[in-house]
């Protein structure tokens, strides 16, 4: 059994995890479920020692554990299954299983394949993966892959496997061949851990429960008895019902014109074809799996991936931005989902963040300072950013924070459109709902929002007409003002 | 708003920006290295040596600066010397009938070299070390073709009137040094343009999705670096008066060092004018001392090495790294 006891970890300012207890026991499928910022990563990554807890104590088989890194936790007994697709192509299918453990499979200085490749098919066959180890790895789908890196895990001969998230990228197949292979670990007594934003999955594997909020344990549950309405309530806890979800505009008065339209648009990644009005001074939210096109609308409308074919139009002009600046130069800002690595350089001060899309010049093309400062001054007061000074290192901010950075960078450029992707990926409750107002506010002024997101309940719960993807096509559009279930959401998804 | 402002979290990062060891490095190694020099030699602190100095360093000081760009960009320049030794050769060739004219076709070869670069980096993608590896033999290779190996000398003297005399007791190289300096600081630190070759190689996704035209920014920085080596080439044949084939040969490995020992990461997006100034000054009193002290020139560039070495040990900020190429 591992047992965890009051474990509490933070990250800079943001408490990610606070006085959690968990126990795993072999044999058994735990899957730990909650809101994004819930701390189910966090928690395995704790305890697979991606990095170290803040306080509190781990036991394994009554044993104290505290692994320094990755290597000894494996050591240990406890593997871990990334959420990214760690498979190194220009390997064969029995090196990535064996990747860390090459040494081992030294016999005169050289690798003594065979006995490394049929290590190797052992341990798939034990998945019951039908994956041979002589297979071209390029003709393997993303489950496959995902298979293989499963394998590598069990070539430490763990007791205990964590999976995070490792579904996230794989589709309804893939992901269904995943989970046989984890029913498959638990009747061969490993302990599996699973976190999945998919209930279904959970509910289709899980013997255990454990829901996290906010970083905190809410409690341990049976699956069997439990119902999915209920663990949305637990999920979500009665107070924040609705409660950080600014109210819903009024209805819009007559024909909106369309701010943003596409137009049988088709895009280089397999985008389309789709059509979409997006009526000015309203919210806008693209639900749907990731890759399945709200991401690609985003890129096109910003002048990130060239559109094949259709139009596009902005305020009613054809529009087909190059690159990303004729879009900004037109009007439109942009809050990529990736916000280290698109959105704002961490080791830049925050002013100059702030200042990077308005870049405020003098007559003469130098920098002007003095716009500049009240630039961000404007964007730090506006949208209350927490920092004493405009000139720190915009990475000794939380991530909501930063997120307010990117959000600041876009505002200093008076849009009369925002493209948001993921906006509050990452970011903990509070800037939560200071971000939902602030989009309520700003399409009060008449800025139009598109918005993608993964997040259901922000999806329902923020957008004035909610849209549905699927396989790079629009599935299905509510109709403006509805609040659907999430469920009803889902179903157009899959 | 003030009450936000006075949240603890924060506390620390006003003294994040406290200059530390890391910052003072270049300053202290410069200082250590002229009080070592001056005790072991008497004639190393003397006003003839400093000139000396100042103006062995020009053509290094002024490579230095466009480095700074393309390091700060993100991106690297190999070719630097052959362009030098290019626009040495054109100002050679041309002195004779154009005199102090001779600049302008030096410059413009230099343009047209960092015009090649920039174009081949930025709208050809090829990565820049290897375009400026092609063209660091390319460059090198026309110099070759049109001297054959033999030196062109300069003999007008309108064009070593104005750039290889004195005025005031200060030679014009290292006015013009000055004056590319002054313009340079202004071009980094307080344009637009300067601004956006950071974004650029701070986060080239993100300067991109930012609306900056990261592509221009690219040819820029390699026309600008290629148009201040055609000023460079111009400052090394005013200084030998002549062009050869051999001119600023390996030049590229003491401008990069100058300007990493600077403080300046190859990593790109971070850099400082003043930090590649004390860079070259250390790589200049660093070989001129050693000249100075009577050290077996076989040794020197070992010893140039382990400064460069020791310098990058010191400085790097090893917590912010979690994969060293």
């Amino acid at each position: 059994m591992l047992s965890a006891r009051d474990i509490s970890k933070s990250f800079g300012a943001s408490r990610a995890l606070s006085g959690v207890s968990v126990d795993f026991s072999r044999g058994e499928v735990v899957s730990l479920v909650g809101e994004n910022g819930a701390g189910k990563s966090t928690l395995l990554k704790a305890l697979a020692a991606v990095f170290p807890w803040d306080t509190g104590t781990v036991t394994l088989e009554g044993a104290s554990y505290a692994p320094k890194s990755l290597a000894e936790a494996e050591a240990r007994g406890v593997a871990l299954v990334f959420q990214e697709l760690n498979v190194n192509r220009s390997l064969t299918v029995a090196e990535n299983v064996m990747l860390g453990r090459l040494r081992t499979y030294r016999r005169f200085g050289l690798i003594d394949w065979k006995r490394l490749k049929a290590d190797a098919q052992a341990i798939l066959d034990r998945l019951d993966s039908g994956i041979s180890v002589l297979a071209d790895i390029d003709s393997l789908d993303l489950g496959q892959l995902k298979i293989i890196e499963v394998a590598r895990a069990l070539a430490a001969n763990p007791r205990f496997v964590f999976f995070d998230e490792s579904t996230a990228f794989l589709n309804n197949r893939e992901a269904h061949r995943l989970l046989a292979v984890i029913r498959n670990l638990r009747e061969q007594d490993h302990g599996v851990a699973f976190v999945s934003h998919h209930l279904n999955e959970v509910f289709d594997i899980s013997d255990r429960l454990v829901v996290l909020k906010d970083g905190a344990l809410v409690g341990s549950f049976e699956a069997a008895g439990m119902s999915e309405s209920r663990l949305h309530e637990l999920m979500v806890g009665r107070e924040f019902d609705g409660g950080i979800f600014p109210p819903a505009s009024a209805p819009a008065q007559g024909e909106v014109p369309a701010e943003l339209a596409f137009e049988d648009v088709v895009t280089r990644s397999g985008l389309g074809p789709v059509s979409l009005a997006v009526p000015a001074g309203r919210i806008v939210g693209i639900g749907g799996l990731k890759g399945s096109g709200g991401d690609a609308m985003l890129a096109a409308v910003i002048g990130a991936e060239p559109v094949l074919s259709g139009t596009m139009r902005f305020g009613g002009q054809p529009f087909r931005p190059g690159d990303p600046r004729d879009a900004w130069r037109q009007g439109i800002a942009y809050v990529p989902g990736d916000r280290t690595g698109e959105g704002l350089i961490p080791e830049f001060p925050i002013e100059e963040n702030l200042t990077m899309a308005v870049r405020p010049r003098t007559a003469g093309g130098l920098v002007d300072r003095t716009a500049g400062r009240r630039v961000a001054d404007e964007m730090i007061a506006r949208l209350r950013i927490k920092t004493a000074a405009r000139d720190a290192a915009t990475s000794s901010l939380s991530g909501g924070n930063m997120q307010k950075v990117v959000l600041g960078k876009c505002l200093a450029t008076r849009p009369r459109m925002l493209l948001l992707n993921n906006p509050t990926r990452g970011v903990d409750v509070g800037a939560k709902a200071e971000i939902y107002r602030l989009m309520r506010e700003l399409t009060g002024e008449g800025m139009t929002i598109l918005m993608v997101t993964e997040d259901l309940a922000e999806l329902i719960g923020v957008a004035d007409e909610i849209v549905v993807t699927r396989r790079g096509a629009i599935s299905h559009r509510f109709a403006p003002g509805a609040r659907p279930s999430e469920e009803e959401v889902v179903k157009w998804m899959m | 708003m003030d009450d936000v402002a006075k949240t603890p979290v924060v506390a620390s990062a006003g003294a994040r920006r406290l200059p530390g060891i890391r910052d003072l490095f270049p300053i202290l190694l410069l200082a250590a290295l002229c009080v070592i020099f001056a005790l072991l030699s008497d004639r190393f602190l003397t006003v003839g040596n400093g000139l000396i100095v100042l103006q062995q360093s020009t053509v290094l000081l002024v490579a230095a600066l466009a480095m700074t760009f393309v390091i700060v960009n993100g991106s690297i320049d190999l070719s630097v010397g052959s362009t030098v030794a290019l626009s040495a050769l054109a100002a050679a060739a041309a002195s004779g009938s154009m005199g102090a004219f001779a600049i302008v076709p030096a410059v413009l070869v230099g343009f047209a070299c960092g015009l090649l670069n920039g174009a081949l980096f930025a709208y050809g993608k090829i990565p820049s070390f290897i375009v400026t590896l092609g063209t660091l033999v390319i460059y090198r290779g026309v110099v070759l073709l049109y001297t054959r190996g033999a030196p062109v000398s300069i003999s007008d003297p309108g064009f070593l009137q104005v750039y290889a005399s004195r005025s005031f007791g200060l030679p014009h190289s290292v006015l013009i040094a000055l004056v590319a300096l002054a313009v340079v600081a202004v071009v980094f630190n307080h344009t637009v343009f300067g601004r956006e070759v950071r974004a650029v190689g701070g986060g080239e996704r993100v300067a991109l999705l930012s609306g900056i035209p990261v592509n221009r920014v690219k040819l820029g920085v390699f026309v600008l670096c290629g148009t201040l080596c055609g000023l460079a080439g111009l400052l090394q044949a005013a200084r030998t008066m002549a062009a050869t084939a051999q001119l600023a040969q390996g030049l590229e490995l003491d401008v990069i060092a100058a300007v990493v020992v600077g403080g300046t990461p190859l990593t790109g997006g971070i850099g400082r004018i003043r930090g590649t100034v004390l860079g070259v000054m250390i790589i200049a009193i660093l070989s001129n001392g050693m000249n100075m002290i009577g050290m077996d020139p076989y040794l020197q560039n070992i010893i140039k090495g382990a400064v460069l070495i020791a310098a990058v040990f010191l400085t790097i900020d090893r917590s912010k790294i979690l994969i060293i190429k």
